[in-house]
């Protein structure tokens, strides 16, 4: 009974101390009542959602073929079933352990379900599409980019001036471009760089775009990491007779990436908005899924509709993710404490 | 001993880094002569002979490329510029609401941020334009004594017409950067202490006027920063208007691929453009900082 007198009392401290904010106060309960029973009233009587039930396994697996789309499926459902297991799995310990074993054994299950061979029908990557290609483009990007970051950022920061101006040029040119020009050279270009004969797909193109790109922000992000180790803990290192490859290996990286932990989340939360782009240059992932069933006749002109679903998809998406990096920060954290 | 091992290692890595330019250079050229496109500019002053929705100085389809390409670059400007102003308005209104003491308000600039962040930028330009703009029905004029017209055309405002396709990135990359900026914002403003809060009210001040005179000129050092790295996303960002049809530097570029070929040329022209640009917002932003400085030195 008290604290509910404490609460009221805070809300009418808050609310309304004054006549001003009591106007702004009403105004906008009246405004979010009419957007809430406005956004209600489309959602259930107005807006058409067979637009998006008819179509969900384009949404999920682009132009898998049909008989195939449970391999897709059972990747994304393992990644999903993990994601959960992660976050509020049991404490054991063994399994604890083993758990980054699993998330790395979901890369080759992925390129293996996807590729098929061994036993599965192979199927071309022109195939891809939908959620499954966004998904596989940002793992397969933020994996690729992690140790070519670290690579550069250590450049940077070496006291040999030649490698340290040639990776400073390459990440500052890179972080002036935009990610599109990126994307779209990254496409035209690749094939021109190579020895005639020697073709990459599409898929892999982006990928290796993507890679270019965002590792040259996550190289920024370690070196501030690499810049907040203290000196001393350098000293403390040679010390003990650590050679400079030692140092690097059990001292400076280990602290650095759990330093710029949260910035290297948020990139790669920023990568899987990003895969959007390929829409534009012609893939057929999430967006593309959209805009092509936009296209169809059928369903012309239901833009809402089309556009607030894959809205939510990716606002769920990266919701998982923010959930996954926190829980790993906290991990992260408890560990240190524990030392 | 450890002097020449470095001069020695760098060297490695020198013959190792040129031989790998050198083979792609080699595949380049390679290709560019199977291709038979060469390597040259001449081809910027032959006539574009493609039109454009929107220009700012006068073109026509007979100009040369390079006129088109500057044309695309003013455009550019054009819509970073403003988007620039209308999102740092916004996201300092959403910021300060944030922070406010008036809970519903930090909910709703909450959530606002929220969602906008966690959704691509794409599909929040395409809502704006195929949803918001081509979505008005042609005969659909709301005018308001001839002064003020909105249709699917756009928005003419006494004489100033904007197309839907400026308006739509516009809105796109204001409320899309302006949650970005309430961040920065909010930042800043936490980072001035509370002791500066318990003084301007003590001193008497009301809120808004303490607001605006104490805490933001503290916060400014710790928000400019912040700021200029958001200004620098936004004119990234703003190629994305090829998504919506408006011609900018990077919608131009493409269209010229499309036409010539010249891929590499014009990776470079992109290139040239965009340090332009970026060299552009963080010296003005430069600016900006040392006159705040000098400022509340005066003090």
């Amino acid at each position: 009974m008290n604290s509910i007198i404490v609460f009221i009392k805070n809300l009418k401290k808050t609310l309304f101390p004054n006549l001003f904010n009591t106007i702004i106060t009403l105004l906008i309960t009246l405004f979010i009542s009419v957007v809430c029973f406005n956004t209600f009233a489309w959602l259930i009587f107005k807006a058409n959602w067979k637009v998006v039930i008819s179509n969900l396994p384009l949404y999920a697996f682009g132009s898998f073929p049909l008989n195939e789309q449970w391999r897709p499926a059972s990747w994304i459902i393992s990644l999903l079933l993990l994601s959960i297991f992660t976050i509020c799995g049991p404490e054991w310990k063994w399994l604890r352990k083993n758990l980054l074993i699993l998330w790395v054994g979901t890369i080759p299950l992925g390129l293996y379900l996807l590729y098929g061979g061994l036993g599965l029908s192979p199927i071309m990557s022109r195939h891809w599409g939908g959620l499954t290609l966004t998904i596989l483009l940002t793992v397969f990007s933020s994996l690729l980019s992690l140790p070519f970051g670290i690579v550069l950022a250590l450049c940077r920061q070496s006291s040999l001036p030649l490698i340290q101006k040639l990776s400073s040029i390459y990440i500052d040119v890179m972080r002036a471009i935009p990610l599109i020009a990126v994307l779209f050279f990254g496409q035209l270009l690749i094939p021109l760089f190579l020895p005639v004969g020697i073709e990459i797909d599409r898929v892999w193109r982006a990928i290796f775009a993507f890679t270019l790109f965002v590792s040259a922000y996550i190289a920024e992000d370690i070196r501030g990491g690499l810049q907040s180790i203290p000196n001393t803990q350098i000293e403390a290192a040679n010390s003990i007779g650590l050679n400079q490859y030692q140092i690097i290996q059990f001292i400076l990286i280990p602290q650095a990436l759990r330093i710029a932990l949260p910035a290297l989340t948020n990139q790669s939360i920023g990568l899987f908005q990003n895969t959007s782009l390929m829409a534009i240059l012609g893939l057929v992932e999430l967006l593309g899924v959209g805009r092509s069933i936009l296209a169809n006749p059928e369903f012309i002109g239901q833009y809402i509709e089309v556009y607030v679903w894959l809205a939510c998809v990716y606002w769920i998406v990266c919701t998982i993710m923010a959930v996954l990096a926190r829980h790993l920060e906290q991990r992260m954290t408890i560990n240190q404490a524990n030392f | 001993m450890k002097i020449n091992q470095k001069i020695f290692l760098q060297f490695g890595i020198c013959i190792i880094f040129f031989g790998l330019i050198g083979i792609l250079i080699n595949n380049l050229t390679i290709n560019l002569i199977r291709t038979g496109l060469g390597f040259n500019f001449s081809w910027l002053f032959k006539p574009a002979s493609f039109a454009l929705a929107e220009h700012p100085l006068p073109y026509t389809s007979s100009d040369s490329y390079a006129w088109a390409l500057f044309i695309g670059w003013l455009n550019s400007l054009k819509v970073i510029v403003s988007s620039l102003i209308l999102a740092t308005l916004l996201g300092t209104l959403i910021g300060f609401a944030r922070t406010g003491k008036n809970s519903l308000l930090g909910l709703i600039s909450a959530g606002y941020i929220t969602t906008i962040r966690q959704t691509p930028l794409l599909l929040q330009l395409m809502f704006w334009y195929f949803v918001g703009f081509l979505g008005l029905k042609d005969n659909m004029f709301i005018q308001i004594k001839n002064i003020f017209n909105i249709s699917n055309q756009g928005i003419e405002f006494s004489g100033l017409i904007f197309s839907s396709e400026f308006l739509a990135l516009l809105l796109g990359l204001s409320i899309f950067t302006s949650a970005y900026i309430a961040e920065v914002i909010r930042g800043g403003i936490l980072s001035v202490g509370r002791g500066q809060w318990e003084a301007f009210r003590s001193l008497g001040l009301s809120e808004r006027k303490g607001l605006i005179r104490i805490i933001l000129p503290q916060a400014l050092p710790a928000i400019i920063p912040g700021l200029t790295s958001q200004y620098l996303n936004l004119a990234k960002n703003s190629t994305l208007a090829i998504a919506v049809g408006y011609s900018d530097i990077y919608a131009i570029n493409d269209t010229i691929i499309n036409q010539t070929g010249r891929a590499i040329e014009c990776f470079i022209i992109l290139l040239v453009s965009f340090l332009l640009l970026n060299l552009l917002i963080t010296n003005t932003m430069e600016i900006i900082n040392r006159l705040i400085l000098k400022s509340r030195k005066n003090i």
